[in-house]
């Protein structure tokens, strides 16, 4: 019998404070993305196309959402005698009663499941980014190496690199990877210039003992904890170089890039030829009828998927199951996540909306002052925007807000909660 | 005491060659035809049963039923799975006596009269998976309870001048039907037979035994029925179309871009296998590109336009390219549509190619029926194949037919006047 010999863990716990409105009621890997997916369908999609299906999920951080994302795993083919997802949520036993202390401290304490698996190598990734990656090149050059651990990176410039941990990685295999000769987290100055992307390659035993030692430490962080003990103690550790596309979606600016790297002619993003699957039973995506546009409908540079009725202007703009767009009004340069309702004459700019918010007649967003407005706007769901409301650019908006807090105008920057 | 309305056997006829569609049949029944960019026509009667709360299902096939096979998979789609929930293919089949083909709608409910046995009912709801319609069946079998019927039958008001095409009931002031003619060419009223039967179990069973020649439901079962038992009509207001001809299809098609119809899949929760045909609706966002102008249509999630789509409805998958034009059309999932060509009143079947700066659908001779198929072809719209390749700057009149498959060296002179074939 065919048993899968990689086991692949998403660390999908949290809530990237940066997302703010967006990560009130679910973590990040599951925030809407592209007209129809949620952020960590990337990473499930790429095991998927890679022939890995043996996967666990961390979740942690209000993971309802999630779960019901996930659903059986077989919008992912991930459903089978050895194929499957698993989720672990934080657990109380005999010895402890902690949450996740960090993602090194989640693995952890799920090492009774990994032993179970017996895998011959332990891929560790995030679920919040958006790229495509074939893993098995990865986990072929894992084994060439004979590393205790692969770090897959890309280079950036350096000055973005004090977000993100850095490796210096040697030429020794040219463009395709080398060993990594110094690592730093999140520092001003790093040596290297190739950041990691939190796509992790452990051989089992090396891991085992790397979290356990950690154990006695404060922190318990993969990026800030394990590799530097790993780097420390001279072990085997290569860096993959990755020179595809990589969307951060940590601020709500990448996160909002991200989207528009979706349009135009040539898309930086091609869900097509990504091979992208989500579950479309989550929020009845399978339930809805071809989009439907009305006589008036004018449309551009944009992404519709099924359940819309367009009856107004959208253009650069990104649009979710089950949103209306009535006679008269502008979407511009906007994510609209679904079963929005924008109403007659509404004119709204650079946006992101949550879902099952309504916009009623001649709401402006983003419009005054004219020019000023390159910040992006963020309204979180079930709001009911009364008509008229201006919404100055870069304001935020709580979910859920009371109908007898909304003022006819809210200012460029405002935080209305 | 009896069972619940819901615990009816359902039995949806699909086996007929609906052959007035021309090409659109040639690779798949009827029922399985594609409607509404995302649906196929049985998907209406599945759906139907399915938010009746009905759960038990067979599916009666004879013509060309792969597609249809393939598209009903597990009945996972419309929640047909589980303990007590299926829906089972019942194809033709040998055995000790009979040995053939479906002969008509009664003799094929007559074959399987051992699956109607081993699932124990009080009513068996018969349907043709051949129309599009929004309908409770749950409701017309408590109306059937109450009438204390032994069969009743779904009707609509129809035109007069459409009556021909149906079985037309006579009803007393009761909804008994008291007299019944089958296609009549001079009708004596407008309430016309939807082909939806609800049948008490037993009442069936007796029926089906009586004469092996009565093989029609309407020519036989019915006259007989009305004159030795108790017959009801159970009216039907709303939407209800028979799809069974290129025009009646195509007006279908076009009412959904007009709510005002009262077609509406996603409000009737028209469920469909999205997963039939490879990777079917699960598919990304559909892109529009700098050159798109969209009205009035309905397009379906994997598309790229960047041309004009006017009044038309797309499929998944369908590529409009720079300066296309797409106007009073049904297009097919993934067919490609390269730059400045110009389709006009068209039907095209799955994964085919209009080579760029063709013109399909050409000049105002929509009265130059199809000389291969005047009876199918009369209105003006052209149809083509599937995988049918047209070569750049081809042009095509109306009332054509390109067939499957047909490749760009079979269009030997640069136009295809009207009524004309490939």
């Amino acid at each position: 019998m065919l048993r899968p010999t990689t086991l692949a863990m998403i660390l999908a716990g949290g809530r990237a404070d940066e997302l703010n409105v967006l990560t009130y009621y679910r973590p990040k890997s599951a925030v809407p993305f592209g007209g129809f997916v949620r952020v960590i369908d990337f990473a499930l999609s790429n095991l998927m196309n890679s022939g890995i299906e043996n996967i666990a999920i961390l979740s942690q951080y209000r993971s309802y959402s999630l779960i019901n994302h996930i659903g059986t795993g077989a919008a992912w083919d991930m459903i089978g005698r050895y194929r499957g997802i698993s989720i672990l949520p934080p657990f109380i036993d005999s010895q402890q009663n902690d949450w996740y202390r960090g993602s090194a401290d989640a693995v952890f304490k799920n090492l009774d499941f990994i032993r179970y698996h017996a895998p011959e190598e332990i891929l560790i990734l995030s679920g919040d980014h958006i790229y495509q990656m074939d893993y098995q090149d990865v986990i072929d050059y894992h084994h060439k190496k004979q590393a205790d651990l692969t770090v897959v990176c890309k280079k950036v410039a350096r000055q973005r690199a004090s977000r993100f941990g850095m490796a210096a990685i040697d030429d020794e295999d040219g463009q395709r990877g080398g060993r990594v000769i110094n690592y730093q987290e999140k520092t001003e100055r790093p040596e290297g210039e190739w950041s990691s992307l939190t796509v992790l390659c452990f051989r089992p035993e090396t891991l085992y003992q790397a979290l356990a030692e950690n154990q006695a430490d404060t922190s318990f962080e993969f990026g800030r904890d394990i590799i530097p003990r790993l780097m420390s103690q001279g072990k085997r550790i290569y860096g993959y170089k990755f020179h595809g596309y990589w969307g951060y979606t940590r601020t709500i600016t990448e996160y909002w890039q991200a989207n528009m790297d979706l349009l135009g002619d040539d898309p930086q993003i091609d869900l097509e030829q990504w091979g992208v699957r989500t579950n479309l039973d989550h929020r009845n995506l399978r339930g809805h009828q071809p989009a439907l546009f009305g006589a008036q409908a004018k449309i551009s540079n944009s992404l519709v998927y099924n359940g819309c009725l367009i009856d107004g202007t959208v253009r650069n703009s990104i649009v979710f199951p089950g949103v209306s767009i009535g006679p008269g009004a502008v979407v511009e340069d906007s994510v609209i996540f679904f079963n929005n309702s924008i109403g007659r004459e509404c004119r709204i700019r650079k946006t992101i909306s949550d879902v099952n918010t309504s916009f009623d007649a001649g709401v402006r967003i983003g419009q005054e002052p004219e020019g000023s407005g390159e910040q992006i706007s963020v309204v979180g769901w079930n709001n009911q925007v009364p008509p008229g409301t201006s919404i100055g650019p870069g304001a935020t908006i709580s979910p859920s807000l009371d109908a007898t807090k909304w003022p006819a105008h809210v200012e460029a920057g405002r935080v209305l909660s | 005491m009896r069972r619940k309305a819901s615990e009816a056997l359902v039995l949806l006829l699909a086996g007929g060659v609906g052959s007035r569609l021309n090409l659109l049949v040639e690779t798949r029944a009827k029922p399985a035809v594609t409607f509404g960019g995302l649906y196929r026509i049985i998907d209406f009667s599945l759906s139907n049963v399915m938010n009746s709360g009905l759960n038990r299902v067979g599916v009666l096939t004879q013509y060309k039923p792969l597609s249809l096979m393939g598209h009903i998979g597990t009945g996972d789609a419309w929640d047909f799975t589980g303990r007590s929930r299926f829906v089972k293919i019942l194809p033709p089949r040998t055995g000790m006596k009979d040995s053939d083909w479906y002969q008509g709608t009664a003799d094929a409910i007559r074959r399987n009269i051992d699956f109607i046995e081993s699932n124990p009912t009080d009513e068996v709801l018969i349907l043709s998976g051949d129309h599009i319609y929004h309908m409770d069946f749950a409701a017309m079998i408590e109306y059937h309870r109450s009438k204390k019927a032994d069969v009743t039958v779904g009707m609509m008001v129809v035109p007069k001048s459409q009556i021909h095409q149906f079985g037309a009931g006579i009803t007393n002031q009761d909804n008994r039907i008291v007299d019944w003619e089958e296609k009549p060419a001079v009708p004596r009223t407008n309430l016309a037979s939807m082909g939806i039967y609800v049948f008490d179990q037993k009442y069936l069973l007796k029926t089906l035994a009586r004469d092996k020649n009565e093989i029609d439901f309407g020519m036989h079962i019915l006259p007989w029925a009305i004159d030795n038992d108790s017959v009801f009509a159970y009216p039907f207001y709303g939407y209800w179309r028979d799809v069974g001809t290129i025009q009646a299809y195509w007006e279908a098609n076009m009412d959904l871009l007009k709510p005002e119809s009262g077609i509406s899949p996603e409000a009737w929760q028209i469920c469909t296998n999205v997963e039939a045909e490879g990777r079917g609706a699960d598919r990304p966002a559909t892109r529009y590109l700098d050159g798109a102008d969209v009205r009035n249509s309905l397009v379906s999630a994997g598309c790229v336009i960047n041309g004009q789509v006017i009044n038309s409805v797309l499929s998944p998958g369908v590529v409009v390219e720079r300066g296309a034009v797409v106007k009073d059309s049904i297009i097919f999932r993934d067919c490609r549509i390269e730059e400045n060509a110009t389709l006009d009143l068209i039907i095209s079947d799955k994964l085919t190619c209009f080579g760029a700066g063709c013109k399909v659908g050409i000049g105002t001779h929509h009265d130059i029926a199809n000389r291969l198929y005047p009876k199918h072809l009369y209105t003006g719209i052209s149809l083509v194949g599937e995988f049918a390749r047209i070569p750049e700057r081809m042009r095509i009149g109306r009332n054509c037919i390109v067939r499957c498959n047909a490749t760009p060296d079979l269009f030997t002179a640069p136009v295809l006047q009207d009524g004309e074939s490939i």
